[in-house]
């Protein structure tokens, strides 16, 4: 026996095994398996099949979501790494639900149940009531929403039937789950920066698990939001109820000065802006006006901590640019473009800037 | 020779006891550096063998090597009957070592240390532990130190405590490497009385030292080492007859004593102090004889006493060629 | 002759140290090591300072938003049974790992230099037996220093901080049972994942005499893979570095919790310690003491 040779095939067995479990970890489960075989579906009958949901099942889900728009985002979560959850999810199958997100050192939970919503923020222990509201419509635009990719991703197939081939490309796995990919390709004489919507289509709870936003001349998502894990089954009713923990400072949702985002003030802002919008379907523009003072002045930002001027914090990422418009700053990603002239104009879409030039010039 | 090499025998009864040591053929070459070669070395049973050679001779790798802490190279070590590396669990136990100096954690007092050497020795069972610890600390005059931290230790007390350590449990064989290193003469002369009680307890042990005074006092046989080979290797009576005899010539003519000599083929070189002359072909008398039939003038004739030291300068001086050439003279038969 | 001496060997029995007797010593010397005790005592009194630290900083702006402390910290406030928790992922990013790693490196290179790794297998102590009880040695002193943060931490908050029960960072309120469950689950994650940096370490300490070397591969182990992780175009990269499991500790004040990352790092720390005992192993076997 000798023992050197011993040693090293020790030592290489194990190394070998350890490395090996490394990149099984490494690996999503199912991710070299061949896509599930399903009964086929037409388009038009997975979309109904989607749409006639019109309640969330009792599930329980991790939610990742991940960005590459080639802009940070104020406000939206830091994108997470491949497969990090980033809000856990739960419904009870009758209307009520909790959200849980991971904003790094803290934390936020929403419990929705019997029209009583509680914002929970662990950053500074504060609870938000928000009593007889639906919060389907309160929490629009909120990072909140997000973590909801089933509500989400119906909104975009109604509103994207129209102006799109819609086709059902095959069948994947998400989360382990057998589903239709659904791919929403703009019509070719749409002027879009975007190439493809696919949203994947849980192919038995016809459930959206997963909504990927391609842009042009890219081969990963831009934007994706999905489940990581889901589980459909009754979940503990316990998730459901939220007491305010001893010490917590709770607040009625009405007077909305507690949450770091100033709700109100930005609604009102938001009314003042006289948005628009120019032609329809993927090439939509919106046009707006806002006072051009606002540049030079501060906005409470996401976090509560404003200070920098909205204009200093644009120059930050954006390219001034001068055209019939005058002159102004063009903010370029991935998805989409916004210009906001000198002047106090706006104009956002998922375009080319030259589509933004064109829809100030309608006016 | 047949009854030797098998160590299956001496079970049955032969005569022959195998012996507690030995390596044939051994290498070890570290990073393209030959440490040690050709090293056929043999301890027998009961003997107190003293290892000499320079430093850097190989001696602590030869020993490393028949302890099994280092794999050779190539060759075979056979220590206490079984076949090193891989036999170490059953010959190790029998074994004491104070190998590389002494090796404590200088944090822990010498009893402390001490009671961890003993909490790996197979041969003791936990409750013979702290009476061991005791008597090994007796036994080597550190019972008063025994509380005090290692690392406040003279370095003679450092390598009683080694000696401590290797006297642990009795051992049917004892490796002490460079054992009076750092002691004071009394402490050299109580490593001295150590060694002799071994020896007359039937215990077998290997010293490797530089003190050539030291070997020649407590040793039964030599080995010596130089460049990592083994130059000698024997019985100590057996090498010291080999070195006196030599027969140093006083005169002044000396290139007509070395011319006298050789016309009666024997072998003569001049030296400083006169002639020297080989004895191994010939007599004292002789010698006389042919000087004075040749005319040289004698003024003295003195058998030269070379003693272990003038045989270990000999066997190890780098000048090599001339005397390689003295050593083939030099050594008795059975040694070459 | 050959066969003969096999057959030697096979035959007789081998007469070994008991294994306990040996972990036992081990421990012993571990524990009495003065820069040992001291650097265990250390770690006991952190989550002691960071109580006191955040009580001042609590009471000295209770009146304000709250926002005085970040994070964790703001939820350790009058919740004192997350101060052990936040202790513990605190000393996560330095002190724990620099303490696994430091064992190690007194277990082989250590002993190495001071030439007692040899007087063990001269004892004989086999080379395998001798890198378990090592291996035991420095695993059970990391999980001590651990347990000893938790309860020192637990004290300390129950008193400094009070507080009824433990307050998630979801917002609900548990019972102190299930206060306690999320402590000894932390500890155990934690002690997972320290256990993964040190067996890394002890494969390094197999290599070499100098325990400093050690400390400074695993420590820069940690640093790479940090900087490793905060590379977006090597996040591919990251379910494969070690600190990854460690950004997920902090999962167990959620409530409900997440098995899923919890259970992915322990996975993960067991192929680190898979990877790094065998290579230790391979390396004691061949190794020249």
């Amino acid at each position: 026996m000798n023992r050197k040779k011993t040693a090293l095939s020790v030592a290489a067995a194990g190394t070998a095994t350890g490395v090996v479990g490394l990149v099984l970890i490494a690996s999503p489960a199912g991710a070299n398996e061949p896509p599930p075989a399903l009964p086929g579906i037409s388009a038009e009958a997975l979309v109904e099949s989607v749409l006639s949901k019109d309640h969330i099942p009792a599930l329980s889900g991790a939610v990742e979501f991940q960005q590459n728009i080639g802009l940070p985002i104020p406000g939206l979560p830091a994108s997470s790494a491949e497969g990090d959850a980033i809000a856990h999810v739960y419904a009870n199958g009758d209307g009520a639900g909790r959200i849980s997100i991971d904003q790094g050192q803290s934390e936020r939970t929403v419990v929705h149940n019997n029209g009583t919503t509680w914002v929970w923020n662990s950053a500074n222990r504060s609870v938000t009531k928000y009593a007889n509201t639906d919060s389907d419509t309160e929490d629009k635009g909120t990072p909140e929403q997000l973590a909801d990719p089933a509500g989400t991703a119906r909104e975009v197939v109604g509103l994207m039937q129209r102006d799109s081939t819609l086709t059902v490309d095959g069948t994947a796995r998400v989360a382990g789950r057998p589903v239709y990919q659904l791919v929403l390709t703009p019509k070719p004489t749409e002027r879009t920066l975007l190439r493809e919507i696919r949203v994947s289509v849980d192919s038995e709870t016809r459930l959206p698990l997963r909504l990927d936003v391609l842009a042009n001349g890219q081969a990963d998502p831009a934007v994706r939001v999905g489940f990581t894990e889901f589980k459909p089954g009754p979940q503990d009713p316990a998730l459901f109820t939220f007491t305010p923990p001893a010490g917590a400072k709770v607040t009625d949702g009405k007077d909305a000065k507690t949450h770091g985002f100033d709700e109100k003030n930005v609604e009102s802002l938001l009314g003042g802006l006289d948005f628009k919008t120019v032609g329809e379907g993927w090439d939509t523009v919106l046009t707006g006006k806002f006072p051009a003072q606002l540049l030079s002045q501060g906005l409470p930002t996401g976090n509560g901590r404003g200070g920098e001027t909205p204009g200093a914090l644009i120059k930050q990422f954006a390219k001034e640019v001068t055209g019939p418009f005058g002159t102004g700053y063009a903010i370029s990603t991935h998805v989409g473009t916004a210009l906001i002239t000198t002047d106090g104009r706006i104009a956002v879409g998922a375009v080319p800037q030259q589509v933004l030039v064109d829809a100030l010039g309608q006016k | 020779m047949t009854a030797e090499s098998e160590p299956g025998t001496v079970a049955v009864g032969a005569a022959t006891v195998p012996p507690a040591a030995r390596t044939r053929g051994l290498r070890k070459v570290y990073r393209g550096t030959v440490a040690v070669d050709h090293v056929d070395l043999e301890v027998p049973a009961g003997a107190v063998m003293g290892m000499l050679g320079p430093n850097g001779s190989g001696k602590t790798t030869t020993i490393r090597m028949l302890l099994g802490l280092v794999t050779p190279t190539s060759g075979e070590v056979e220590l206490l009957g079984h076949k090193m590396p891989d036999g170490a669990a059953h010959a190790l136990p029998g074994v004491g070592a104070l190998v590389e100096g002494p090796g404590f954690s200088p944090f822990l007092s010498g009893r402390d240390n001490l009671l961890r050497v003993a909490a790996a020795e197979p041969l003791l069972t936990s409750a013979e532990i702290p009476n061991a610890v005791g008597e090994a600390l007796e036994r080597v005059g550190l019972a008063h130190a025994a509380g005090r931290r290692f690392r406040a230790y003279s370095l003679g007390m450092k390598q009683r405590l080694g000696l401590a350590s290797a006297l642990l449990v009795p051992r049917r064989f004892v490796v002490l490497d460079e054992p009076t290193n750092g002691l004071d003469p009394a402490g050299t002369r109580e490593v001295r009385s150590v060694i002799a009680d071994l020896h007359a307890a039937g215990t077998t042990v290997l010293v490797s030292s530089h003190l050539l005074s030291e070997v020649e006092a407590t040793c039964t046989h030599v080995a010596v080492l130089n460049q990592g080979l083994v130059v000698a290797q024997g019985e100590l009576s057996a090498l010291l007859e080999a070195g006196t005899a030599n027969l140093l010539v006083t005169t002044p003519e000396v290139t007509l004593a070395v011319d006298a000599l050789r016309e009666d083929r024997v072998a003569a070189r001049p030296v400083p102090e006169g002639v020297l002359v080989d004895l191994t072909a010939t007599t004292a008398p002789d010698v006389v004889a042919s000087l004075v039939r040749a005319g040289v003038p004698v003024h003295e004739v003195r058998r030269q006493r070379t003693g272990l030291e003038d045989l270990f300068a000999r066997l190890t001086e780098d000048t090599a060629v001339a005397d390689l050439a003295d050593l083939e003279t030099l050594l008795p038969e059975d040694a070459r | 002759m050959t066969a003969m001496t096999v057959g030697a060997e096979v035959g007789a029995p081998v007469r070994r140290a008991p294994l306990l007797r040996l972990f036992r010593s081990e421990l012993r010397m571990i524990l009495r090591r003065p820069r040992n005790i001291i650097g265990i005592g250390l770690l006991g009194l952190v989550p002691v300072v960071a109580g006191i630290g955040i009580s001042i900083a609590a009471s000295g702006s209770s009146s304000s938003d709250g926002d005085s402390v970040d994070g964790l910290a703001a939820l350790v406030d009058g919740n004192g049974m997350l101060l052990p928790i936040f202790a513990l992922v605190l000393a996560l990013n330095m002190l724990l790992p620099l303490t696994g790693a430091m064992l190690a490196a007194d277990a082989l290179a250590g002993e190495s230099a001071h030439g007692t790794l040899r007087g063990l297998l001269l004892a004989p102590v086999g080379r395998g037996r001798l890198l378990a009880v090592k291996a035991m040695g420095v695993a059970t002193v990391v999980l001590l220093s651990i347990v000893l943060m938790a309860v020192t931490g637990l004290v300390t908050g129950l008193l400094l901080l009070g507080g009824d029960g433990m307050l998630s960072s979801s917002g609900t309120q548990l019972p102190f049972v299930d206060g306690l469950g999320r402590i000894g689950l932390t500890i155990v994650l934690l002690t997972v994942q320290i256990w993964a940096l040190a067996a890394v370490a002890l494969a390094v300490s197999a290599y070499t005499e100098h325990p400093l070397i050690v400390i400074v591969c695993s420590l820069g182990l940690l640093i790479v893979s940090g900087v490793l992780s905060a590379i977006p175009a090597l996040d591919w990269l990251d379910p494969v570095l070690i600190i990854s499991s460690w950004e997920s500790i902090g999962e167990v004040v959620r409530d409900p919790l997440d098995w899923a990352p919890l259970g992915e790092g322990v996975l993960r720390a067991v192929c680190y310690m898979v990877i790094g005992i065998s290579i230790a192993y391979g390396r004691m076997l061949s190794r020249d003491g």
